[in-house]
Parts: structure tokens; sequence; C-alpha cells
């Protein structure tokens, strides 16, 4: 490269000329081409891979034929001996990753070097060979790689240590075979050797539960070297804590290490200790206080790294006692704390707090980025939902800064966290959808415009005044382009369907979009005039219309989706019956990416109303299900199957007034297997009130993608019946070749026993809650008012009798009462459902504990729209 | 996991990018993501005090050293405490190689080296040495001195 000529003493020019200026992938690759001379430079061919790490380091990229050649072109340089330039031809083949069929030019130079005497080849040597090996030379190399494990010198020692962590992802079969050597290396005078070998030893038998607590109790009671490896064992400590599932007070195992921990002179292992601590399962404040001593030093402390672990570990449990300090925290200079701090005190806080911090928030929302505003707005709406009284002042703030400056993610947060309320609590629709018309007012994005447009034409015409919305809506017909447009003229003739009043003057507004310029307003504007009768008068829309408009459309959208894909234009129509209707399985991957975040606009909500909605389609289009009725209550998911077995199966209970019907969500976690002809048979003779009626089997069931086969019973109409049902699961199985993924021709019919089922009292009762219960309850009056009291024996704090007695009820706890302030002695819990039949039943609970023999004491008081209801929930109590 | 490594000029630019298992087509949003939170926080940040950030499970903790913005991303057991703990590491070990703070200049001058202690201090996404000077006599192939 041309040198511009520069004094030496002008040091201004020197600082801003840069040694990479001007560099070019082209030339760079030509420069390469000094790897080959006979005699080689070794100070330039260095000069050349530094240049070419950088071309990589910046993200460039280079095109196999480039990457082959520069990789074959610097493995002559194994030729030289400079000893610098050994250290770069390592460091450059590791970034190379060349591919299979070209490693093997250097596998010989590199094996050479594994068993060099000298020690630094051997380290590095190990680290390349890792890196670029696959599983046959890995055989190969297995017995130098133990050797490696346990030699003197540390560095190769630690090479090939965190070689088998990386290896273990690939070829865990051939790692596991080192655990003596690993096992020796823990024990290792040198700490970070020791760091390593501890990783690798606990993934090498993180599935053995006993080996894992034998190596925790060995190691807490020895001597651990590093801060790093004291931050492992506090870890796999915990973890020992959590599946012993000893959670007696006093004698709790490890206690003693991780508070002996917390005094640790590294700051890492004393947080570290503190978290493991504040995470234990039911920590007594006893336990806590020490660790909440140290988590409040921190948070006044001068590092925002400790400030920031600080506030992150105090989420999980409510430490009122750190609330204070950690107000402080909210002006701090790094914003990233501060945000953390808002977000915790937003969940923890109570709600006097509210106003308070809402005032503080506002203040400190302009100084943080995009990202950092949308946590805190997805805090505010749990709060808000916690709160629902409180929703005044956080709708308003929502709203301030929905008409501020910020990008599409941030806005959607904050329009979905609107509709999310609007949703779930009844008195903020009205002005949560106001602020919504006045943000699609001026909104420059086409989505968040259509879907708002949407969700007004659902909610709107629900309203006590619908007509104040069309101002807002007729707006975006005129100012907007065509796809917001579009969705406009669609949302008008859902006003003008459902609110017939309003009909002639919303068909005034339609007609005039028929000189719309765009094709497809035109056209829906034509479509709604002519099927809802666009003559003007007002008439009642008839409801096979209204079905047709805008009901569901009956068809999975992936369906209609790939069939109109499918759809080859031609004389014949495209017929909407053709699309099939059965949800086809997803794979389970997918399954899991879902977001579990509640999702407001965009997707359909995946709260437990969407979740019925989903069901509901998905039963009512299976013909044989299809005259139960209306679907009153689905469950959750109860699991048949143990965690890692060969078939995973899951049920889910769906409850109709005469009819339950079970969905078996049946994967197959073997990748060698086909199942065919799925079903599960169930021997009812413990549930005697239950009579089979229907099923529907699986007709296929490959690996990794869930499916499901049904179940119908019948029961007496109405009646809460229970019952115990035992359940096998009957299949044709199938082998697969996994190198072709076919099956084979002829399969093998089997069967495996999955755990048994039971339909419970709580499985008629809908957790529905209510928002102000002393109203509610107040309002319910006590016509049906049904009291007694029970014994409910010995337990082992007022926790646990809460939680038995809101699971046996399957009721909606109210106002955050199913926590129990620690140690107390007496509680209130309130309760609300549906009873089956659309009862409306709220419950009153007290209960009482005695300290020296921890008797439970419980007076039930209950209130429902019917005596019957009321005396059934006795009952459940009474047989519970 | 210690998901990227990120040097940047005063101005944002790149000078060094390492990713280990992060998708080619998310590099570039956490490129500009960290870029951008370092032009929000740094200035006026003194050398080598670290910040700290949060996003999306994911932990950041980033410093200035000299004219070298510094970031560090990780997940799970790679939280902010360990985190911090690879960035001493590495701003000791430039420190080192350029023996103060550097000028842009003297960073890539450096560049070689930088690349090879880097090398040594994290290897695919996991920590493998801590100290500098060892590191200093490992990118020249020298065995440690305790050895």
């Amino acid at each position: 490269m041309a040198q511009p000529l520069v004094k030496k003493d002008d040091d201004r020019d020197d600082e801003e000329y840069s040694p990479f200026l001007g560099i070019e992938k082209g030339a760079v690759l030509q420069e390469a081409r000094v790897f080959n001379d006979p005699q080689l430079d070794a100070r330039r061919c260095s000069q050349v891979i530094t240049k070419l790490l950088y071309l990589l380091n910046q993200g460039e990229t280079f095109t196999k034929v480039e990457a082959t050649e520069v990789f074959f072109s610097v493995t002559k340089l194994f030729q030289s001996r400079d000893i610098g330039l050994r250290r770069m031809v390592y460091l450059i083949i590791k970034e190379l990753s060349p591919s299979a069929d070209e490693v093997i030019i250097v596998t010989s130079s590199l094996m050479k070097d594994m068993n060099s005497k000298t020690d630094m080849y051997r380290a590095n040597a190990i680290r390349v060979l890792c890196r670029i090996t696959d599983g046959t030379l890995l055989t190969q190399i297995e017995r130098y790689l133990k050797q490696a494990i346990v030699d003197k010198n540390p560095v190769v020692a630690s090479a090939a240590l965190v070689s088998g962590i990386h290896l273990l992802q690939t070829n865990p079969e051939i790692v596991k075979r080192w655990s003596n050597e690993v096992q020796e290396a823990v024990q290792s005078r040198a700490a970070l050797v020791q760091f390593h070998a501890l990783a690798l030893l606990h993934q090498i038998r993180q599935n053995d539960r006993l080996a894992v607590s034998k190596l925790v109790t060995s190691l807490t009671r020895g001597t651990v070297r590093s801060p790093l490896a004291q931050c492992l064992l506090i870890r796999y400590t915990s973890q020992v804590i959590r599946e012993s599932g000893n959670a007696q007070a006093g004698d709790r195992p490890f206690y003693d290490y991780l508070e002996a921990c917390l005094r640790h002179k590294a700051e890492m292992v004393i947080l570290e200790a503190a978290r493991a601590i504040t995470e234990l399962h039911g920590v007594t404040p006893r336990e806590l206080t020490p660790a909440i001593t140290v988590l409040q030093l921190f948070l006044s402390s001068s590092k925002p790294v400790l400030r920031f672990a600080a506030v992150a570990m105090t989420h999980p449990v409510p430490v009122t006692n750190c609330n204070i300090d950690m107000e402080s925290l909210i002006s701090d200079q790094n914003r990233s704390i501060a945000t953390l701090a808002i977000t915790t005190l937003l969940k923890t806080g109570n709600e006097s707090s509210v106003d308070r911090l809402m005032k503080q928030i506002t203040n400190f929302m302009s100084d943080i980025a995009d990202e950092f505003k949308i946590v805190v707005v997805e805090a505010i709406r749990s709060l808000c939902l916690k709160f629902p009284l409180k929703f005044r002042a956080l709708m308003n703030f929502l709203s301030n800064i929905l008409r501020e400056e910020g990008g599409f993610e941030y806005k959607k947060a904050i329009v979905d966290s609107i509709v999310i309320l609007i949703r779930d609590i009844p008195d903020a629709k009205e002005s949560g959808l106001l602020h919504l018309c006045e943000f699609i007012e001026d909104c420059e994005f086409t989505y968040l415009s259509t879907q708002i447009l949407h969700f007004l034409g659902i909610e709107g015409p629900k309203t006590s005044d619908p007509s104040k919305y069309i101002r807002y809506i007729y707006n975006r017909v005129h100012l907007e382009n065509a796809t917001v447009r579009a969705s406009a003229v669609s949302t008008l003739a859902k006003f003008g369907a459902m609110v017939d009043s309003l009909k002639p003057r919303v068909f005034i507004l339609l007609r005039r979009c028929l000189f719309d310029s765009d094709d497809e307003v035109r056209d829906r504007a034509t479509l709604y005039l002519n099927t809802l009768g666009g003559d003007g008068s007002v008439v009642e829309t008839d409801n096979d219309v209204k079905d047709f408009l805008f009901g569901s459309l009956d068809v999975p959208l992936v369906n209609l989706e790939t069939s109109l894909k499918n759809y080859e234009a031609s004389e014949e129509p495209f017929d909407i019956n053709s699309v099939p209707k059965e949800v086809k399985s997803q794979p389970l991957a997918e399954k899991k990416a879902q977001s579990k975040k509640p999702t407001g606009l965009g997707a359909p909500p995946t709260g437990p109303a969407s979740t019925v909605a989903a069901y509901e389609t998905l039963l009512s289009s299976i013909p044989e299900f299809s005259n139960f009725g209306k679907l009153f209550k689905s469950s959750a998911p109860v699991e048949l199957t143990e965690p890692e077995t060969e078939y995973a199966v899951n049920v889910v209970k769906h409850i109709f007034d005469s009819h339950v019907v079970f969905q078996y969500n049946c994967t197959n976690t073997i990748p060698e297997q086909l199942l065919e002809d799925v079903i599960v048979v169930v021997d009812a003779s413990e549930a005697e009130e239950f009579s089979e009626v229907a099923s529907r089997s699986l007709r296929s069931l490959p690996y990794d993608t869930p499916g499901q086969t049904f179940l119908a019973f019948e029961k007496p109409e109405g009646v809460p019946a229970v019952g115990k049902f035992t359940n096998l699961l009957r299949f044709i199985v199938k082998e697969v070749d996994p190198t072709t993924g076919e099956a084979e021709e002829d399969g093998v019919e089997d069967e495996y026993q999955l755990e048994d089922l039971e339909v419970v009292a709580a499985d008629y009762i809908l957790k529905v809650p209510v928002f102000n219960f002393k109203n509610a309850w107040d309002s319910m009056g006590a016509d049906f008012e049904r009291v007694d009291e029970y014994g409910l024996g010995p337990r082992e704090n007022l926790t646990e009798a809460v939680n038995a007695v809101i699971n046996l009820l399957g009721m909606q706890p109210c106002e955050g009462t199913e926590v129990v302030a620690s140690n107390s002695r007496s509680h209130t819990c309130v309760l609300s459902g549906v009873y089956i039949g659309n009862v409306k039943v709220l419950v009153r609970l007290l209960f009482g504990i005695d300290s020296s023999s921890k008797e439970v004491a419980m007076k039930l008081t209950v209130r429902s729209e019917d005596g019957a209801v009321s005396d059934a929930i006795h009952e459940i109590v009474a047989s519970g | 996991m210690i998901l990227a490594v990120l040097f940047a000029n005063s101005e944002g630019n790149i000078l060094v990018e390492r990713f280990n298992g992060v998708p080619a087509e998310e590099r570039l949003h956490w490129r500009s993501f960290l870029v951008k939170l370092g032009a929000d926080n740094l200035r006026g940040v003194k050398n080598e005090e670290l910040l700290v950030a949060c996003h999306k499970s994911v932990y950041i903790v980033y410093t200035v050293l000299g004219d070298v913005s510094i970031y560090v991303v990780g997940k799970d057991e790679y939280d902010e405490l360990a985190l911090s703990e690879v960035i001493f590491v590495i701003t000791s070990a430039v420190k080192d190689v350029c023996g103060k703070p550097p000028t842009e200049r003297l960073f890539l001058d450096k560049y070689g080296r930088i690349c090879l202690c880097l090398d040594e201090i994290v290897w695919k996404g996991l920590l493998e040495n801590t100290e500098k000077d060892r590191i200093k006599r490992l990118i020249r192939l020298k065995p440690p001195t305790e050895f």
C-alpha cells in the first residue's frame, strides 16, 4: 500500500492516519500470495494476516473460493519457525473455519503440533483442531485430549477442557468418556483449570442428580480457587437445593455454605450467593435477612454493574425493605439501572405508591431509548391489571406517551397495552377507545392504523354512544393511504350493521367511498352496500349477512393461504369449502418459540379467553362434537407422562353442558419411529356418570410434530359430575430410516400406559375476575349466602392452606389476596368465578392458624345467584 | 454464552466485531443497538467505568478506553457480573498491549496483537483466560510464568 508522506514530528496527522485506510478485500487477497513465497517473510505475512483479520472482524465475508484459496496458502506458513507468525496462523485458521474436505490439509500439521514438546503448540493445536474437527477425526485425537486434560501446564489443560465444553454439544458420547480425567482436573491447583473442569463436569453429569449432588457436597467442603468457579458452585448448589425440594425451615441443606459466601472477598461471589438465597423456595425472613443486608449495600455501590445486579436481584422477591434505596436509583446516571429500578418498583410497590411513581416516570421517559421504554410500558400494563382501580392514571400516562415521538415497536407496545386494558377493564373501554381514535388521527404506521380500525369495529358499536367514533373513522377515508382507507370502510360498515340507528347515515358515507381511486376500497364499499341493504331503510341486518361479512372464516388462515396459493386461475371459481378445516399440528419448536407475553392487536391474544376461542374453533371443526353446544371451560393441559419419556402426552378437559371432551395432545420424541392410528383407550369404571359417545383417532404422529386425539363422554346435563379415568395410549409403530426419513411399510401394534386423569369439581368453575370485589359482593346481596366453618388439619403455614383451597375450588383470587404476609396467623382471601350454567359465584375465605399445633381453621362464606350453587361450593370444600 | 465482543471508535465505526451464536441476520441489529447505546450513554464517562444494560434477556456491559468503546454481550451464565469480569480482562489486556488507553490509531497499530488477546480471552463464547500477564505470554506462545 502506498504510504502518504508524513513528517515524523507531526503527531496530529499521525494520529488520524489509519493503518487500514482504504483497505480493500481484493487487494488483501492479492497480498496473501506472499504466503506462497519460497522465502517466507514472517513479518510481512503477519501483517497480511492482520489485514485479513481486520476484514473479517468488520463483518466482511469471503466467498467459498476466496476462503479456500487463502486457507491453502495459510497452511504453507506451518513451515515457518517464527513463533509470532505461528500464533497468527492458529488464529486465522479458526477464523476462516475451513470446510470438512479442506481440513485434511492441516490435520497432520496440527497433529504434529499436538504432540510437540512445546506446550504452547499443544494448547493451540488442541483449540484449532477442536474448532475444525468432525466426529471421525475426534476419535483419532481423543487419546491426546484425555492426556491434555490432566496436563501439568494449566494452559494445555484449560484448552482441552474448554474444547470439551464445545464438543459436548456435537459429540456428547465421546466427551462423556472423559469424566475421570475431568474429575481429576476439578482438583487442580490452577484456578482456571478448576473453573473450566467444574463447568464441563457439571455439563457431563447434569442429568444425574445424585452425581451433581455429590459434586456439590464435596466442593462446598473443599477449596475452590477462583471467584468464577465459586459462582458456578453456588449456582449448582441452588439447583441441588431446588431439586431436593426440602423446604423445612431451619435445616435447609447448604444454606450455611450460601450464607458463608456472602462474606467472600469477591463481589461477584457475594451477589451470586445473595441471588441464590433470595430465590430459595419458601425462603424465611430469617434466611433472607443477611442477603437483604448485602443487597442494600450494593444498591448504593459506586459501581454501576453492582447496582444493576442488586436491583435485578430484588425482582423475584417483594423485598420491600429495599424500596427506599431503590427509589433513589430512579435518577441513576446509568439509564438501564434507572429503568430496572422503575420496573422493579412497579412490580413490588403497592397501590398507594402508584401515583408517586407515575410522576417520576413521566420525567424520565424522554431520556431513554425505545427499547427500554417498551419495558416500562409492559410493566405499567401489568400494574394496571393488578390494580384496576388505578386505570385512570395509568391510561392517561399511556395516552400521553402515545402522543410523543417514538418508533413502531414502542408505539405498538403502547397500543397493545391500551387494547388489553380495554378488554380486561370494562370501565376503561370508552376512554381507551377515544385515545386510540386520537392516535389514528396522526399515525404514521399503516399497520397500527388498520389494527386499531379493526378493533374499533368490534368494540365501538357496543359502547353507549357509537356515533362519536364515526368522525374519526371517516376521516381516514379522506386522509390516508389505500390500505387504511379500505380498513376504514370495513369499520364503517360494521357500525352500520351493528347499530341500526346509524345505518342510514353510514350508508351515505359508504356511497361516497364508491368513487375512491383504489379498487379495493371501491369493492368493499360496493359489497357492504349491497349485502347490508343499501336502500337506506332502518332495518335490522340479517344475522346471516352479519356472519358472512364479519364472522370468522371458519377455516384456519394458514390452510386458506395454502389453498389460495395452490389455486390456479380457471373457469372454476375458488371454493372456500374446499379448504381443509383441520388444524395442522405445529412442529414443536415453533410452539416453543411462541411468545408467552400477552399480545394486543396483532395475533389473536393468548389470554385465557382467546385460548377458549381457539379450542372452540378446533372442536367445532370436528363433526362428532359440533352438536355439543357452547364450550363452558377448557382446563389447562394436565401431563399424563413423565418429562423426557418416549411419548409426551397431556390432556385438556373441555367441559360442555352435558358432555366432556378429552383432547390428548401427543408428541412422539423418537426420531426413528412413526406412530399411526393413535388413540387413547380409557377405562371409565371409576367415573360412573360418564359414558363414552365418540372418539377421534390421530392418523399419523411423526417425530416431534404434536398431534391430537379426542374422546367424548356424555354426562347428566348441568351436573358437575366427577370421576377418575385410566388411560392407555394405543398405536401402530413403524420404524423410520433416519438417513432417508422414510418409514417402513409394516408396523407393529403397541401400547403405552399413561397416568390417570380426574375430572374434579373445579373443572366446572370458570376463573372470572371481578375488579372491585366489595362492590360485587354487596350488589350480589345475601339472598343465597351460605356460611360454614371447616378444619383443614395441620399445615406448614397459611400460604399452603390458602393455595390448597384456591386449587380445590378453581376460582380466581381477587385483589392479590392469594398472597399471605409471612408469619401472619390469620388471612382473608376473596375469590370469584362462574359456575356451570353461567351462575356468578363469590367466595370469602377467612383463615386462622394455631401457632403451636399448626391446625388451620377456615370460615367459608359463599354468595351466588342461585342457592343450589352456593350449596355446591360448600359441598366441594366439605368433600375435598 | 458470551454472544458478542465489539469495539467501536468514537464515531461509532466498528473496529472489531466478534459474534458467537448470533444468527447473521441479527448481527446488524445488535451492532446498531450497541453503537446507539454507547452514543446515548458513554459521553463523559471515565476510562474503564462500566455501564450496564439489559435487553431481551441479554446482558450488556460496556465502557470506554481511550478513543475506543468496548461492548460485551452475554446471556445465561454470562450475566452482568460475569461480563464485568470479561470486560475487565479485555480492557487490561488492551491497555497492556498498547501501553496506555489507546487512541484509535494506536489501537489499529496493535490490531493483530489485540486480536490474539481476544482469542485467548474469549473462545467461541466462553471465557478462557483472565490474567493479563498470562495472556501477554500466551500470545507470544510462551508458557505462563506460574508453570
